[in-house]
């Protein structure tokens, strides 16, 4: 976070009018209407790279959907002419995408990434870091604080599902164990 | 979660004296067989009325779509299932065109059956239907008794199409569940949607009875309006000297050849209708003999090619579930491994050509490539129960069935199909004990040898 990028509150209105295009599934196997490689190619090519960078196979052989819809919503963000003004390496895009779509995928939704306010902020912020910047006049000290805070927050909320989810399973699985087989209900034909 | 075995207050919560009376009948007539085994309805009075209402919903509504033009239910039960079920929510979308979402296998059921549960759904009452199925993937898939008890409802609309309303009550016997295996899961209960008229279900093998003779005796004793069964259930019920006769069999389970269809039909003076049902979504469609007709107004049904894309109507590829009945086990393009083609009727979308398991090709010592419903297909007129058919590396078949069909019928069926100069060895009297692996072939790549 040691430059100042664009002003923060110019990339949350960018994300709040995501395109469409970039929440349509992802190609995965045979699914899915959108490659996500080929959009990040695009972004990248949009940041000065004359070839394909080699990196980019990790996302066609992704099985993750959220993982690349949020590789395509972070195409999306830093294609905005404040940022492709910067003039970053080809590599370094692709690394933030890369490492951002990552780190982000597990605790975000990339619809929530558009549609929620705060995870808004969480991914700009996150995307802004990936490349060493922070908002437009902040300080280094805030800007990390703040995303510490963002994103410790959300880890929290969804280590707490994710035990209450484990803690379901658990329990339906127990319910389903506990039952003698056939000693069920009525039905009137068997399979 | 209560761990004491379950009382009869359990299994009959809603029990009266006519109830009891029906038990006690079934359980104590002199030719009753031996019951191994109790279950029970489990419905309570608020269960009751959901069933009821159900019931009015089914008889209401019938399936319909058309290519192209998606059922009006279908977006939210995708918005749905992609918000509250733990698998489906994994996917990372909040809405989506069916199309676009991955496919579901019985293995994926069978990994982990709790990922596929609603989390707004109570677990409170969960029971379970266990299936270990042909496909090496044992089932273990939660269900409720309400679900359950909807079984009916979905019988009753493929008797009405062959103009059968059931009206079994009180002091009456509704249904007897035959099988006819060396071990079966064996009780006795009443339905209380029908006034508490009995249910038995029951083991057709002798040593499950004290007399074999009592079979007859005990079954013409109950009348029930209705048996349901299978292929071989009714073949072995064919041979008994009942003097009653029931308004309709309903089989399932396996397939059922038009020649034993009719032979069943012309016995028993009533429909014998094959029902296309299981375990993961209940009874999904019946066959009027020539196509079969959907049930399940919230059940929407695709057919796939082996890379998962959506084929064209009066295309055979895998037959593939979205929706159901049962809110413990929503299915999002579910694959249930059997193969049929998507048409539509009156504006009705139909399978045809439907056949369980994926395809398995044999050699005709013309060298041309045959599709096993073929097979199925040319044994049609023979009254057969069930079979098994394996053609060995060189081309040579060997051909395993229940009974004693007729022999040069038979030949006559698989050299008219495979050429007169096939070598084929037919074994009558085969022991099957449940569901077996019908077709398969060295050489075919594709198929499971035996």
């Amino acid at each position: 976070m040691t430059a100042e990028g664009p002003p923060l509150e110019l990339l949350l209105h960018r994300l709040a009018e995501t395109p469409p295009d970039f929440l349509t599934a992802p190609v995965i196997g045979n699914t899915g209407a959108v490659h996500t490689a080929a959009v990040v190619n695009d972004l990248l090519r949009m940041h000065g790279a004359p070839d394909i960078e080699n990196g980019i196979a990790e996302l066609t052989n992704s099985q993750d959907a959220n993982r690349l819809r949020l590789a395509l919503v972070l195409s999306w963000l830093l294609a905005d002419e404040t940022i492709l003004a910067l003039h970053r390496p080809p590599g370094e895009v692709l690394a933030a995408v890369l490492t951002g779509s990552a780190e982000l995928g597990g605790f975000v939704q990339a619809r929530n990434a558009v549609d929620n306010g705060e995870r808004r902020e969480e991914v700009v912020r996150t995307t802004l870091e990936k490349l060493s910047l922070r908002p437009l006049g902040e300080n280094e000290s805030f800007a990390r604080d703040r995303l510490t805070t963002l994103s410790t927050a959300e880890r929290t909320r969804v280590l707490a599902a994710s035990r209450e989810a484990e803690a379901r399973a658990r329990a339906i699985r127990e319910a389903l164990a506990k039952k003698a087989a056939e000693e069920s209900a009525d039905k009137w034909s068997r399979e | 979660m209560n761990d004491a075995p379950p009382s009869d207050a359990d299994r009959y919560p809603l029990i009266t004296g006519r109830g009891r009376a029906m038990l006690k009948f079934l359980r104590e007539h002199p030719a009753a067989p031996i019951y191994r085994n109790e279950s029970g309805n489990r419905l309570t009075a608020d269960d009751l009325s959901k069933v009821s209402a159900f019931d009015a919903e089914v008889a209401a509504h019938a399936p319909a779509w058309s290519p192209g033009i998606p059922p009006d239910w279908l977006a939210d039960f995708i918005a749905s299932c992609l918000r509250d079920v733990p698998r489906y929510r994994s996917y990372g979308f909040t809405s989506a065109a069916l199309e676009d979402l991955p496919t579901v296998s019985r293995a994926d059921l069978s990994r982990d059956i709790a990922e596929f549960v609603p989390d707004p759904v109570p677990i409170d009452r969960l029971i379970q239907f266990s299936t270990t199925g042909t496909t090496g993937h044992p089932l273990r898939i939660g269900s409720h008794p309400t679900v359950a008890a909807g079984y009916l409802s979905f019988h009753r609309r493929a008797l009405r199409h062959f103009g059968i309303e059931l009206t079994a009550g009180a002091g009456e016997t509704a249904v007897v569940l035959v099988g006819f295996q060396r071990r079966c899961f064996t009780y006795v209960s009443v339905t209380p949607q029908m006034n508490e008229a009995g249910l038995a279900k029951i083991n057709l093998h002798p040593a499950d009875w004290r007399d074999p003779g009592d079979r007859a005796r005990y079954l013409d004793a109950l009348d029930p309006e209705m048996y349901t069964g299978d292929p071989v259930s009714f073949a072995e019920l064919a041979t008994l000297p009942l003097t009653t006769r029931p308004r309709a069999l309903l089989s399932t389970s396996m397939t059922l050849l038009p020649g034993l269809r009719r032979q069943l039909e012309t016995h028993f003076g009533c429909p014998v209708i094959d029902v296309y049902s299981m375990n993961e979504a209940g009874p999904v469609a019946f066959s009027d003999g020539i196509t079969w007709h959907l049930l399940q107004h919230r059940m929407f049904v695709e057919i796939l090619d082996e890379s998962g894309n959506r084929l064209p109507p009066g295309h055979r590829g895998e037959v593939t579930l979205t929706g159901g009945f049962n809110p413990w086990l929503p299915l999002l393009r579910y694959r249930t491994g059997d193969h049929a083609a998507l048409i539509y009727q009156d504006g009705q979308p139909q399978l045809t050509g439907l056949s369980g398991r994926p395809p398995v090709r044999f050699r005709s010592t013309s060298g041309e490539w045959l599709n096993n419903i073929e097979v199925t297909h040319a044994l049609g007129g023979i009254a057969i129960s069930q079979w098994t058919l394996h053609q060995a590396a060189d081309g040579s078949l060997t051909f395993h069935c229940a009974g004693s069909p007729d022999h040069q019928a038979l030949l006559a069926a698989l050299t008219g199909l495979f050429g007169q100069t096939a070598a084929i060895d037919i074994h009558p009297g085969a022991v099957f004990d449940g569901k077996v692996i019908q077709y398969t072939s060295r050489l075919d790549p594709l198929s499971q040898s035996s």
